[in-house]
Formats: structure tokens, C-alpha cells, sequence
């Protein structure tokens, strides 16, 4: 970050706020912290985590709204879910009006895999009458629980209700992941395209874009988007599965600096990547057992689609059935609608007889 | 982990890790790795540039980018910063200096890199470790710190609210170390043919008794018991004596004379059994040469080395081991001899004849120790 940079500039003025505050008001610190973690979000950089925690530490006896929803946010990023959960219920109790806090844990839910606790969150938004959160909290929570069509349709109303570029953004990104489970890659890619026509610097946008391309076979068109995005190690990852599959130069030393970082992270004590340590596993390292173990542990954490996936790739990679049993089960309760999913669930089920996985970016054939 | 490079900052290098896109983003860890031994202490400490400058600002023209130039010009304050927020202390703080700064790469970019020294206050007691790095900055920096105290090797990650280490001054390794001399000095009684012909020598008329110019054997066991604890304590205080003094170089002998009168002890000691001069208090004899012993033993423990941390307890592992292997001899010897000491066999056969021969093979070594001569023994 450039000195002379406006972000350079404003977290200068939110720090000498702070200063100035010397511990007596939380607020300035609450301003910083939140604006560190907008850019660990943006950019996947975890230090700036670790500086928000920090300028939060004064207040750890604080029970004020912002507060606690800060420090949920934190907490939540260090999976550290229930401590998450309790401080956003806090911040409800200090300020029954605070959407945001249920909408953060209507998310951690959702991640969770728990539809029932979710529905709770997402009608208090309702019933707060803040229907851009309602419907981004209801469309994830129908089409993760069985009813894609029905989740695509409250998405697209939320998107239809907002013209806040921050929340279109989130919503455009939805969209498409929720258009390419339906099968429908058109679609989908008209949203991931809107959203990153706006032009907001967002990580998990491009790593859901990339996702994408690489199960459209279009490895080349990752390469472009993921340029200058390496610090990052989920996106790193994606680089070196579509240079992998391109046979790039760059892709060993990818695939290198990623096995170091994943040893830097372990050495640390470091657990928040699992579900990226075992695409890495699977399909970099070729290592099915390794990644299976990942996966599995991942998969107790966070159980959304994707973590889904990704510890069924490696259940038929590793031929173990009863691996992937928590995701059949899942499969089976909220009857997710993603084909590849039931197929991959399918694939697992015939335990043994399965020769390996897809390898990434292949076309599967559709049942 | 990837090894690191290390670069010595003698050029001119641009370390932007700002402009460089294919570092990770990652928590901030620092790696802190030392070797406390006895009381000298050394290390390296491996800081990441950004977080130094996050700390204590480095970039000095404010163009994005830290040049080896800028960290170069702040040496004093990184170490001023960093040795300020590290505490080492056995019996008390130990000092702790920047010797040489150093630039290296790892994942997430480029290091400074802290070559410590220091000193502590003892060099035996258990090791207090407490880290403060960055922690009042950044909750989520780790410090993975690999420490080896006198050799046992420790690994800990060290976070806000866990920042502290206690080591235990190395219990295994004492022990290990203890064992290691007890084995050595079982091992030199056995293989040391002098000390145990002497021993012998002491011990064969232990069970006999000369009475009117002829050796008759002892009535009672518990007499020949006696004769022989008294024999082998006063050769064990003895040889403790010297060797303890000459291992902590007190008195210092040439190994010349000291084999020399080894070999002369052996030879005296056939010798009075064939011709009887000392007949009581043999035990006095025992004493007199296990002086001269303990030299002997000394100077296998000087090939050995004696750690200069742990040397009482070596010398004390040494010593005992010397007495099982002594043990073991008598506890072999005196039953047999005991049983046979009336028989023409033993006064014949193994008194006379044995201490003939001990006397010969004694009075050989003498003359190859004395005149420095190679005649028989390797």
C-alpha cells in the first residue's frame, strides 16, 4: 500500500482517532477495526485481522453493539464460530435493531449447515423490514436447503431492491454461483460479469468467478483474472489448477509456494484453510488420503456447498465411502439440487469400484 | 518450510515486497530460533520487514517501498525494538545483543534477520523464555519459536496469551548424560587388565589366613567378607579422591609416572602374596595405591572430555560405574574363593601361581611404562 494512497490516508486518520480516544471510547477503535477487516476480506490478508483484534483489545469488557458485532466478525473469521455467534447475540441484546448481527448469524449458520437456526435469523431481518438482507439471507437459505429455484428468485429480488454497490456486489456473486449449480453457466457468468463490472476490489468474488471457469474448462481465462492476485493463497490455488491444466511454466513454482505456505500456516498452528488445503491435496499434490483427512476435519467446521465438494472429490479419490457419508447424509436432508454434487454422491456411494475422481475442469457426464 | 536463503545486504537491494505480487498474504509469524548452552546464548530471529515497519515505520522517503538503504539506517532502533520485547533469563536476565543484521526471504516476503548473542547468569539453572513481539499490534502474530537448551531441543508457537516459556534445565538429558559416564566406567574396570590384577592381587589372600609361615584358609565367610569390603572401600575412597581432584584439575600427574606406578602397585602387591611383607591392614596398601589409581582413571576421563556444565555429575556417573564394574569382580571372585580356599588348587594353583603370573605380566608392564617399551600389551 502506497503512503499517498486514499486507504494509506484514511487509516492514518482512523489510527490518530484512536490515539486521540486513548481507550476511553470504543468508537474510533470500532471505526478501525472494521475498516482492517474490510481490507483482510478484500484482499485475503489475515494481518489485518490480527492488527483489528488488537486495536480491540482495550474493550474486551465492552458490551456496546459495535462492539461486540466487530468482534464477532473476528471471531468468525478465525472460525472460531460459537464465540461469533455469542457476540452478535449480545449485540441484539444491547440493540435489538442491529440487522447486521442477524444477518452475520444467519451466514455462520448457513456455513454450518444449521436451515433451522438460519430461518430464525433471516425472519428477524424480515421482521426488521430490511429486505435486501431478508432476501439475501432467505435466498441462500432455500437454494442451500433444496429449493434452488425459489432461493434464485429471492436473490434476484434483493439485487432488483438495492442500488448499494457493496450489497449488489454480494448479491450479483450469489447469483451466479447459485445460476451454475441450476446448470444454467450462461446465466451465471452475466452475474459474475455485472459484479465485477463494478469494479470493487472483493476476493471471494474472484475466487467464485474462478471456480466457475475452472468447471467451465476455461483454465486460460483464470490465468487472466487471477493476475497480480497470488498473495493470496486461495487464489494462488486457483492459478495453479488452471496453470496445472494449461501446463504452464509458472504452475510448479505455484504449486511450490503453495506447499510452503501450507506448511508456514501448519507450523503456526493455523487451521482456517483446510478446505483449501484439500483441493490442494487433490488435485496438486495427488495425494487422496491427505486430502480426504483435510477435507474431513474441514467438513465438521464449515459445510457449505463447496466444503461438500470437495470432501467428496477426495472420498472417490481415496475409494472411502464412509468418508463422504456426512455430505450423503446432507445431500440427502436438504436435498441440494447441484448435479455434479449427486453425481459425485453417486460416484462415492460405489465404493471401490470407482477409479478415481474427475480430475478438475474434465466435463462430467450428466446423469 | 522452504530453507531460507540468507543474502548478506552488502549490495543495494529493493526489498518491495509492496510491488512483489507472488508473496503470500499470511499472518504475521516471526521464527526465533536459539541455542542456550550453559550460559552462552545464540540465535537468530527472523523479522518479518513488514511488521517492523508496521511497529516502528522504515519506509523514510514514504515511497511504498523498503530499501536495504532504509533498514540499514535503522539497525539500532529494529534491535533497540525487538531485544526489548525478549526476555531470556537463567538465574536471573540474560543479556542478549544484536551481533549482525541479515535480510531473508520467506513465503510472505522479505526478513530482517537478527543474529543474537548473549550471556546468562547461570549456566545450569531452568531457562524463562518471554515474548512480546508485536502482540500489542497484532493479536494474531505467532512467534514459532525452536530453542535448544544444552542440546534438548524444544518447539513452541507463542501467541498473546501465551507468551511465556519455562524450560526445564535438560532432566533427560543429565540423565542421559550420567548414564552415558556410568557405562564409561564400567566399561574401563573391565578393559583396565592393571586395575584389576591389582584388585585381585588385594583380594586372593582374602580368603586365606598366614599363620606360622603357611596360608591356611579363613573359617568363616563373614571374615573373608569383612577383609575384602575393607580392601575394596579403602581402594574405592582412594581412587575417588584423586580422580575427582585430577578431573577437576587440581592435581595435575604425567601420565608416565602415573602408569609407571600403576604397574609398580601390581607388582608389589604379587609380590607380598608370594613373599608375604604386609599381612594385615591390606586395606592400608588399597588406600595407598587407589591413589595412584585414580589417576589412571582420570586420564580416560580426560580422553572422554568432561562436559564443562555437567561435570560433577559425570564424574560422579564415571566413579560409580567404576564401582559396579568392581562390584561385579568381587562378587564373582569371592564365593568361588571362598568355596576353594582349602583346596591345594586355589593356595597352589591360583594364589601362588596366579599371583606368579600377575607378578610377571606386572613386572613387564613396568618396564614398558617406565622405558616407554613395547613388549607385550597393546
Amino acid at each position: 500500500m502506497r503512503p499517498g494512497d486514499p486507504t494509506a490516508r484514511e487509516l492514518a486518520g482512523l489510527r490518530a482517532a484512536v490515539a486521540r480516544a486513548a481507550g476511553d471510547d470504543p468508537l474510533p477503535a470500532t471505526e478501525l477495526a472494521g475498516r482492517y477487516f474490510e481490507l483482510a476480506m478484500a484482499r485475503g490478508d489475515p494481518r489485518y485481522i490480527g492488527y483489528a483484534d488488537a486495536v480491540m483489545s482495550p474493550f474486551a469488557g465492552s458490551r456496546a453493539a459495535a462492539v461486540l458485532a466487530i468482534r464477532g466478525k473476528l471471531r468468525q473469521y478465525r472460525h472460531d464460530f460459537e464465540g461469533a455467534l455469542a457476540d452478535f447475540a449480545g449485540a441484539l441484546e444491547a440493540d435489538p435493531q442491529f440487522a447486521a448481527a442477524h444477518a452475520w448469524r444467519g451466514a455462520i449458520h448457513l456455513v454450518r449447515a444449521d436451515y433451522a437456526a438460519a430461518r430464525t435469523e433471516c425472519d428477524a431481518l424480515l421482521a426488521l423490514d430490511r429486505p435486501t438482507l431478508h432476501g439475501g439471507c432467505t435466498g441462500l437459505l432455500l437454494a442451500y436447503s433444496g429449493r434452488m429455484e425459489a432461493g434464485y428468485a429471492a436473490l434476484q429480488r434483493a439485487l432488483d431492491g438495492t442500488r448499494e454497490a457493496d450489497n449488489r456486489l454480494w448479491l450479483l456473486t450469489r447469483l451466479g454461483e447459485v445460476a451454475a449449480w441450476r446448470g444454467q453457466p450462461e446465466a451465471a457468468e452475466r452475474h459474475f460479469r455485472a459484479a465485477l463490472a463494478l469494479g470493487i476490489e472483493d476476493g471471494y468474488l474472484i475466487a467464485a468467478w474462478s471456480d466457475f471457469l475452472l468447471d467451465q474448462q476455461r483454465p486460460a481465462e483464470v490465468v487472466k483474472a487471477l493476475a497480480g492476485w497470488e498473495a493470496s493463497d486461495g487464489l494462488l490455488l486457483r492459478l495453479a489448477i488452471a496453470g496445472t491444466a494449461l501446463k504452464l511454466p509458472a504452475a510448479k513454482a505455484q504449486v511450490q509456494a503453495l506447499a510452503d505456505r501450507f506448511a508456514a500456516a501448519k507450523a503456526r498452528g493455523d487451521t482456517t484453510h483446510r478446505a483449501e488445503e484439500a483441493r490442494f491435496q487433490l488435485h496438486l499434490a495427488g495425494n487422496a488420503p491427505a486430502a480426504l483427512a483435510v477435507a474431513a476435519i474441514n467438513y465438521r467446521e464449515q459445510r457449505e456447498p463447496r466444503d461438500a465438494r470437495v470432501l467428496l472429490e477426495a472420498a472417490v479419490a481415496a475409494k472411502d465411502a464412509g468418508a463422504a457419508q456426512p455430505v450423503l447424509d446432507w445431500l440427502k436432508a436438504s436435498g441440494f439440487e447441484d448435479a455434479r454434487l449427486r453425481q459425485l454422491g453417486a460416484m462415492s456411494a460405489q465404493a471401490g469400484s470407482v477409479a478415481s475422481a474427475p480430475p478438475p475442469g474434465k466435463p462430467e457426464a450428466r446423469p | 518450510m522452504k530453507a531460507p536463503r540468507i543474502f548478506l545486504g552488502l549490495f543495494a537491494c529493493l526489498v518491495a515486497w509492496a510491488a512483489a505480487p507472488a508473496l503470500a498474504h499470511k499472518a504475521s509469524d516471526s521464527y526465533l530460533v536459539l541455542q542456550v548452552k550453559g550460559q552462552e546464548v545464540a540465535g537468530q530471529w527472523d523479522i518479518a520487514l513488514r511488521d517492523i515497519d508496521f511497529a516502528v515505520g522504515l519506509d523514510a522517503n514514504g515511497d511504498g517501498d523498503i530499501t536495504w538503504g532504509e533498514v540499514k539506517a535503522r539497525h539500532a532502533d529494529i534491535a533497540t525494538w525487538a531485544l526489548g520485547r525478549l526476555k531470556l533469563a537463567r538465574g536471573g536476565d540474560c543479556s542478549l545483543q544484536v551481533a549482525e543484521h541479515l535480510v531473508d526471504e520467506h513465503t510472505d516476503g522479505a526478513y530482517a534477520v537478527l543474529r543474537l548473542t548473549g550471556n546468562c547468569p547461570s549456566r545450569t539453572q531452568d531457562l524463562a523464555l518471554d515474548y512480546r513481539l508485536l502482540f500489542d499490534i497484532d493479536q494474531l502474530h505467532r512467534g514459532l519459536v525452536r530453542l535448544e537448551l544444552d542440546g534438548v531441543p524444544h518447539a513452541s508457537v507463542l501467541g498473546p496469551t501465551s507468551g511465556a516459556l519455562n524450560l526445564k534445565a535438560g532432566e533427560t538429558s543429565r540423565l542421559a548424560q550420567f548414564g552415558q559416564y556410568l557405562v564409561e566406567g564400567v566399561w574401563h574396570i573391565w578393559i583396565g587388565f592393571d586395575h584389576i590384577l591389582f584388585l585381585l592381587s588385594l583380594l586372593l589372600p582374602a580368603v586365606l589366613v598366614h599363620e606360622a609361615r603357611r596360608w591356611t584358609g579363613v573359617r568363616s565367610f563373614r571374615a573373608a567378607l569383612v577383609e575384602v569390603l575393607w580392601v575394596v572401600t579403602a581402594f574405592t575412597v582412594a581412587h575417588s579422591i584423586t580422580l575427582s581432584l585430577a578431573a577437576m584439575q587440581v592435581i595435575e600427574l604425567p601420565s608416565r609416572l602415573v602408569e609407571s606406578a600403576i604397574a609398580a602397585s601390581v607388582v608389589l602387591a604379587a609380590a607380598n602374596n608370594l613373599w608375604p611383607v604386609v599381612e594385615r591392614r591390606r586395606w592400608l596398601v588399597a588406600f595407598g595405591f587407589g591413589l595412584i589409581h585414580g589417576f589412571g582413571f582420570a586420564s580416560v576421563l580426560a580422553e572422554l572430555g568432561l562436559p564443562a556444565d555437567a561435570l560433577v555429575l559425570s564424574l560422579l556417573g564415571f566413579n560409580v560405574g567404576v564401582e559396579l564394574g568392581q562390584l561385579a569382580i568381587v562378587a564373582s571372585f569371592l564365593p568361588v574363593a571362598f568355596l576353594l580356599r582349602s583346596t591345594p588348587l586355589y593356595r597352589r594353583g591360583i594364589f601362588v601361581g596366579g599371583s606368579a603370573l600377575t607378578l610377571l605380566v606386572s613386572l613387564v608392564w613396568l618396564a614398558e611404562r617406565a622405558f616407554d617399551l613395547k613388549l607385550i600389551s597393546a
